[in-house]
């Protein structure tokens, strides 16, 4: 995490109870409610990672933010401008790319870049300079005569960022950027992100259904489900915020005492034999004074180790 | 207190009249590859049209027209392959992107309508006059049409009624696509036949029934046709049909133009244009 990440926390993303309901069907009967309220804050630099369910509102979140749609209610704004009266102010500042975009199916990938390039005012060596810089550096100069059609998935992503950078945005969405990618590829796309956020400042906002993914880069996460955020803060503040708690698990001798299990912050003890598992709400405090009961009870402890909750049992907890 | 962005140098592209062409020029510039890489494209420049004149030709022939009579068919089937032609490319502004899925990507860039819509017309209004050039060959060639028999500011003025009626019909046909999604892709191609039967294309517009009349002198065409077989020795229908014409097609630009952006906000509402990106 930089330096400046605790000190300057400027907002480039604030959205407020924000609600969407999409209608369907003869005279809109039909209806979705894809947002209920939700709050966002992202602050400026940082990645910010989007988590949710499939249908939890993710996509919806982040085409409203991205000017794309239009809230029933609520408010919201990137970089200062509000999404609904200053979009087009938006739209020179910001960026997205999502895992399933596409392009359209004759066009090269140079041409793809011009064409959008050219749509953000950019021309003649300028233009040609930025579409040479992005085609390097998203390794798509052996496929500069292939049309978009016939490029492979990973090649379709790597346009969909190179495309996504052409404006150098402060704002970037990513949409599952990794979606359907091999390992190697999303390594290098993963580092790729780091280095914008390290070396040009970029707020970067993703959604993913990869853990790993969102625990590795993003410096705070927000849980979406139904409509709602329903929490948000670094990937260790939701561990303790849901409340999953630390296994510190012990092979004992004797096997557990009665009592343990009475002990302040142990929230589930399971035992096996002379092994146990205790749930506890937070590790650094509760191992020393476990180990200290159990020494005074003269049980002797002749293993221990501490597991801490993955991300992904947050989310399942979450999506629950 | 400034952001971390902030403290990277961005060189952001000024808004200038340059970069109003730039943009408009993006337009013409992805019709004209498309138009070199996709097969149908020559079907509706070349096949079509050409179709279209050898067809209607033969048919002045059995039917033993004069000269003048046949200029009278022969006006109204070249009117219609240019419309079409041209009024197309201003719809591919949106079709391209909601036959390849990628209509937020357009969208999320600061482009106005204007943009987009000169951009498309400009390479339909150079389509056009190919296809215009084509049939007049053909034309001339096969069943000795002088397709400048009317005078050559009087074609000139026809040809630029007709892509600017092309211009209001691509930008109709963009905005209910943008209402009813891909549902309203046969318009492309429907629109302009409707347009031409009220508009007197193989016919005077006095043969059509009373409300028929009505709806055709609302409409360009109507009046472009009018005046350019006035050249070729025809009584007119219309008093100061140029200048009638003209005068509405500017209302209509005006209000294609509100139309399309009213259709771009109500579908950035309903989430079609998302939609229209699955």
């Amino acid at each position: 995490m930089p330096a400046w990440y605790d000190c300057r926390r400027m907002l480039a993303v604030d959205a407020k109870d924000l609600t969407k309901t999409f209608r369907s069907g003869w005279f809109g009967r039909r209806r979705k409610e894809a947002l209920r309220g939700a709050s966002l804050q992202v602050p400026s630099g940082t990645i910010f990672g989007l988590l949710g369910p499939n249908g939890a509102g993710k996509t919806t979140l982040l085409s409203i933010l991205a000017t794309l749609l239009l809230p029933d209610s609520g408010s919201a704004t990137i970089l200062g401008h509000d999404v609904v009266r200053e979009a087009g102010a938006i739209r020179r500042r910001l960026n997205m790319a999502s895992g399933n975009g596409s392009f359209v199916w004759s066009l090269r990938p140079g041409e793809v870049l011009s064409f959008y390039g050219g749509l953000y005012g950019l021309s003649g060596r300028r233009l040609r300079m930025k579409v040479d810089q992005l085609i390097e550096q998203c390794e798509l100069g052996p496929y500069a005569k292939t049309e978009y059609n016939a490029l492979s998935t990973g090649l379709k992503q790597r346009l969909a960022m190179a495309k996504a950078l052409l404006n150098d945005p402060e704002v970037l969405f990513l949409d599952e950027p990794t979606l359907g990618l091999d390992p190697d590829v999303s390594i290098r796309l993963r580092a790729q992100i780091a280095l914008l956020r390290r070396e040009r400042g970029t707020t970067i906002i993703l959604t993913t259904h990869y853990m790993r993914e969102a625990e590795e880069l993003c410096d705070e996460i927000a849980f979406i489900k139904a409509g709602r955020i329903l929490a948000q803060g670094t990937a260790d503040e939701l561990k303790r915020q849901i409340r999953i708690g630390d296994v510190i698990s012990l092979r004992l001798d004797p096997a557990a005492p009665r009592g343990l299990g009475d002990l302040p912050g142990i929230l589930q003890l399971q035992a096996r034999g002379e092994h146990i598992d205790c749930t506890v709400d937070a590790v650094d405090k509760r191992l020393p004074e476990i180990l200290r009961w159990l020494y005074e009870q003269g049980v002797l402890v002749r293993d221990c180790q501490v597991h801490e909750p993955e991300l992904e049992e947050v989310f399942v907890e979450l999506a629950r | 207190m400034s952001s971390p962005a902030d403290l990277v140098l961005r060189e952001r592209v000024p808004e200038t009249w340059f970069v109003e062409v730039v943009r408009t020029w993006a337009f013409a510039r992805r019709n004209v590859i498309m138009a070199r890489r996709n097969v149908f494209f020559v079907f509706e420049l070349a096949f079509w049209p050409g179709v279209a004149m050898l067809s209607h030709g033969l048919l002045t022939r059995f039917l033993a027209l004069d000269a003048k009579m046949t200029a009278f068919i022969l006006i109204g089937t070249v009117a219609l392959s240019t419309v079409q032609v041209c009024q197309l490319d201003v719809a591919y502004a949106v079709l391209f992107d909601i036959w390849s899925k990628s209509m937020k990507h357009q969208f999320l860039t600061p482009i106005g309508i204007r943009h987009m819509a000169v951009g498309s017309w400009l390479v339909g209004v150079a389509r056009g006059v190919t296809v215009f050039a084509l049939m007049a060959v053909i034309g001339s060639w096969a069943f000795g049409f002088d397709f400048v028999g009317g005078g050559p500011g009087s074609l000139a003025l026809f040809l630029l009624g007709c892509c600017l009626c092309s211009l209001i019909i691509g930008l109709f046909v963009c905005s209910l696509v943008l209402l009813f999604g891909t549902r309203a892709e046969t318009s492309a191609w429907a629109a302009v036949n409707f347009t031409v039967m009220f508009s007197g294309i193989y016919y005077p517009v006095s043969v059509l029934p009373g409300w028929a009349q009505v709806v055709a002198a609302g409409i360009p065409l109507t009046y472009f046709l009018d005046a350019c077989r006035q050249g070729y020795g025809f009584e007119a229908q219309f008093t100061h049909a140029w200048l009638k014409g003209f005068a509405l097609t500017g209302l209509y630009v005006v209000l294609a133009h509100w139309a399309l952006a009213s259709a771009i906000t109500r579908s950035r509402g309903t989430g079609l244009l998302l939609k229209l990106s699955e």
